[in-house]
């Protein structure tokens, strides 16, 4: 950055952007002396970085560098936030331009907010948030129909979206992309609030899967009589299959505990399972689709 | 045969009572009545097909099904013993029954009034017993619930009136609201679903919010690995539940419950489902139940899939189509729950128990029990026993008792080490609490909790250390997110663990994770984080040597700690027979025919195989300590 000497300049920037680059480049030229104007267009700074988990390559904790870096800026005498607006237009020239800054309404003293979040709750309309023209696309998919019954077999219900989407993920075993975008159209909510359901919940699976799926018992009672080993011999069994032949998935207690450990093999119970037998099953079931 | 289906109205009690009547004279006509176990576990074992057979049988040797009635019934809790098979009046249990022996019980059972004596259990494997109550697993027991599973077929409405069904909520509608509360305070039941919070005390907070619409919930979120007590109920009598809860929404008000059932239970959510169905035709459910001027509906709800909610905040947040993330406890569900109004969580075992306590009273339920805890509670043992299965006790009764005498003990002659309660959140406890009376109060001052019932026994193999790893990673699995003592500070401890069990633990390990454990109690904001170190804290206070063992010695006492042994074949034990280096998945195993074998160390993934593949006379292969060996 050079320092000319001209008298007429002002002692003031403008950084326009409150990702990570402007929140640094913000506290840097703060820390040289000039007045900083900050113009971000969303409500807060911190940008994208402020939802990512990681950082590459490092794998540091995101959150862990910016928190202090956002709260330097916040505190820093000679930065002005300017959040929730927009640059209209500027003129001039190097040392002495004129921004026009638009401040969008917040309608919630900054001040006095403590971001509780209790408002956003309760707002009647939460839902608007995603742009309407973007849901209003009509999502190609197969049987459409058949899911408009499911949703429809619900309609009594206050909050069906969790029953649905276990209907559906019965139906194909897995929850395919097309079916819950249309489900987001169809019930009008975001599909990034499904999304969150179908990650939140262990039910639901993403993937397709296999020809034979196993559900390996975890619960404590098939653990000390030795579920681990079933598993990893179910893994072993199965590493150089096709992809779409078999899959597998642990799964809390079936309450089958008198014949642990305890595999189910799509809706077969096998008990009483240890490495060897399940070996055996495995290798049984490879046989039968080699033949 | 005269034909008596439900399909009209009850208007009234006392139309309740003709049809009971009737019901009951009419099953006086029945000789033979054959109760199949078709709960979850035996279905698991084929029962389904001795039914069919069965029924076949019948239907081919022309006997009139009037005489002969045949019930899918719920499950009796013997499930170590399953297929159980028992056929009434002569009181016979036949254990262990497949599909094969069907014939043999209709040829001799049924037609010829005899006992088959190779189908009885067998005490000590010799001498045989005919009645149930006879067998030592069921002596000790009160079963006031779990009795009625086998005189019922889980899904008739029929069967469940016969025992007297629906008429607790006929008596209900002639007592007051407030004295029905009464009741339930005075018979000093306790919420079964852990916490064991006095139900009539939340009853009443409910009972005096003015806010209406009002709701009950049934929590069948039955997470806890190792329980299955809940679902045993929900298959075998659900309509019991449902009369549960039409006594509750009558006398807190409310006029619609939710049942939150796991959608693992997938023939509890199909036998509830039959149940509300059946209920609302006949008006025991819907408008006006019973002529009362009561209305009221239960919505199912199947949940997917996460722990978490079964903590009550969570499994509202997820009824009402959010993610499952608990709130702060403040306003309490009884203020403020589903949809902001007053809503009252209990679990199934308590609804259960509403029914008795309304027909029987509440002094009667109080019989049971000891000073702080009454009537009976159903636990579910399971683990290294004799005797796996449900047992229905009254509180107070020792672990000792449980175990020993009801259990029958460890298999194979091993010694006992921990028995595990509370599932999750509960504690591992040592041989010398065993004689604790199980209580709310005495388990959660040992470091254990009640908790829903699951009860874990746990013998010398087993290794503590792994054990609380095991809580630990579920409980970090199924953390919801929301707290980061509880997200973090759960990853934390289970890689201290985790270091520990690599034989890489340092000596500041065991303060660290009590240090940590601490803070993890006090800073999260539901009862998972609240409850999830109590795994290590409780295996931490009695089991302290073998943490010790691992990290100072690199040794696992219990032989389960993969870094922590290897796999040896003893050269003057081997035949060489080929069985181990036939089935090692990692060709790990060499040696020529007849010649010692030898594993190599390098490629041995230590799963175990050849441990299982070597004949049980020779035992050549054998566990080993990895560093006392390198000593």
């Amino acid at each position: 950055m050079s320092v000319t000497k001209e008298k007429n300049k002002n002692g003031s920037v403008v950084v326009v952007g409150g990702g990570i680059a402007g929140v640094q480049l913000s506290s840097d030229l703060a820390d040289s002396g000039y007045y900083v104007y900050l113009v971000e267009k969303t409500p807060s700074i911190g940008g994208i970085m402020s939802q990512l988990d990681k950082t590459f390559p490092t794998n540091d904790c995101s959150m862990c560098i910016l928190a202090p870096k956002l709260v330097g800026v916040g505190r820093n005498p000679n930065i002005e936030l300017l959040t929730h607006s927009e640059v209209k237009e500027f003129a001039g020239k190097p040392g002495n331009f004129k921004v026009k800054v638009v401040k969008h309404a917040r309608s919630v003293d900054p001040d006095k907010c403590t971001g509780c979040g209790l408002c956003t709750e309760n707002c009647p309309i939460q839902y608007k948030i995603q742009p309407k023209e973007e849901a209003l696309q009509i999502p190609e998919i197969e049987d459409r129909e058949e899911i408009d019954k499911i949703i429809n077999s619900y309609k009594d219900l206050d909050s069906p979206v969790v029953q649905i989407l276990l209907d559906i993920n019965e139906k194909y075993k897995y929850l395919p992309e097309p079916v819950l975008k249309y489900i987001s159209y169809k019930m009008d909510i975001p599909f990034s609030e499904i999304y969150r359901m179908v990650t939140f919940y262990k039910a639901f699976s993403l993937e397709p899967k296999g020809k034979y799926h196993f559900k390996v018992c975890m619960g404590t009672a098939c653990h000390v009589r030795g579920a681990e080993a079933v598993l990893e011999s179910i893994k072993h069994g199965i590493k150089d299959t096709k992809k779409d032949l078999f899959s597998v998935e642990t799964v809390n207690c079936l309450g089958v505990c008198a014949s642990g450990p305890v595999i189910v093999v799509n809706e077969t119970y096998y008990g009483n399972m240890n490495s060897k037998n399940t070996a055996e099953l495995v290798k049984k079931l490879i046989d039968k689709e080699n033949e | 045969m005269s034909e008596l289906k439900l399909n009209s109205v009850i208007a009234g009690k006392k139309e309740l009572e003709e049809i009971c009547n009737k019901l009951i004279s009419k099953n006086k006509n029945i000789k033979k009545t054959v109760s199949i176990c078709c709960g979850t576990g035996c279905i698991a074992n084929n029962s389904l097909e001795i039914v069919n057979k069965l029924q076949q049988l019948l239907k081919s040797r022309k006997i009139d099904n009037a005489e002969i009635k045949i019930l899918k019934s719920g499950c009796p809790g013997y499930c170590e013993q399953g297929p159980l098979v028992k056929i009434m009046p002569d009181d016979i249990l036949y254990t262990k029954v497949t599909p094969e022996d069907a014939e043999e019980i209709i040829n001799e059972t049924i037609i010829n009034n005899k006992t088959v004596e190779r189908l009885l259990f067998k005490e000590n494997g010799d001498k045989t017993i005919q009645k149930e109550n006879d067998i030592p697993f069921y002596k000790k027991q009160n079963r006031i619930l779990l009795g009625l599973q086998s005189k019922i077929d889980y899904t008739s409405l029929e069967d469940y009136i016969s025992i007297n069904g629906y008429q607790a909520a006929a008596k209900a509608f002639s007592m007051k609201p407030d004295n029905i509360i009464g009741e339930i305070v005075d018979s000093g039941l306790r919420g079964r679903g852990g916490a064991g919070f006095p139900t009539g005390r939340k009853w009443e907070q409910v009972k005096k919010q003015d806010n209406t619409p009002k709701y009950i919930v049934c929590n069948a979120d039955e997470g806890d690995p190792g329980a299955f007590m809940d679902r045993a109920v929900l298959e075998g009598n659900p309509h019991l539940i449902i009369e549960g809860l039409i006594i509750g929404g009558y006398a807190m008000g409310a006029e619609k419950g939710y049942v939150y059932v796991r959608d693992e239970y997938p023939l509890a959510v199909k036998n509830l489902k039959k149940a509300t169905d059946a209920a609302r035709k006949v008006g025991l459910l819907g408008k006006n139940i019973l002529g009362s001027g009561f209305n009221f509906d239960i919505v199912l709800y199947r949940g997917a899939g996460a722990f978490v909610c079964g903590e009550s905040s969570a499994l509202i947040k997820s009824i009402m189509g959010m993610a499952g993330e608990p709130k702060q406890k403040i306003p309490r569900n009884s203020v403020k729950g589903l949809w902001n109004k007053p809503t009252n969580i209990n679990n199934v075992e308590t609804w259960a128990n509403v029914p008795n306590i309304i027909n029987y009273g509440s002094s009667w339920f109080a019989e049971y029990g000891n000073k702080s805890s009454k009537g009976t509670k159903i636990f579910a043992l399971v683990g290294k026993i004799n005797n796996t299965g449900l047992v229905e006790v009254p509180m107070g009764i020792t672990l000792r008792e449980v175990i020993n005498d009801i259990g029958g003990g460890i298999p194979e002659g091993k010694k006992f080490k921990a028995v595990q309660t509370g599932g999750p959140s509960g504690g591992c406890l040592p041989d010398e609490k065993l004689d604790l009376p199980i209580d709310f109060d005495s388990l959660d001052e040992a470091g254990a909790i009640m908790g829903s019932g699951g009860m874990i026994v746990m013998d010398e193999n087993t290794c503590m250390v792994d054990v609380a790893k095991y809580f630990t990673d579920f409980n970090l699995n199924e953390s919801c997110g929301k707290c980061t003592s509880c997200r973090e500070g759960l990853s934390r401890l289970s890689e201290i663990l985790e270091r520990i069990i690599g034989g890489k633990g340092k000596e500041d390990d065991l303060l660290l994770m009590e240090e940590l454990s601490e803070y993890i109690i006090s800073t999260s904001l539901c009862g998972l984080g609240q409850t999830a170190p109590n795994p290590v804290l409780s295996t931490l206070r009695y089991f302290k040597d073998e943490y010790e063992a691992h990290i100072k010695e690199k040794r696992c006492p219990a032989k389960v700690c993969k870094s922590l042994i290897s796999f040896r074949i003893n050269p003057d034990k081997c035949i060489g027979c080929g069985k181990c280096a036939k089935s090692c998945p990692t060709n790990a195993i060499s040696g020529e025919k007849k010649h010692t074998h030898v594993i190599d160390p390098y490629k041995c993934v230590k799963c175990g195989r050849c441990l299982l593949e070597c004949p049980g006379k020779i035992q050549a292969v054998e566990k080993v300590d990895t560093f006392a060996e390198a000593k």
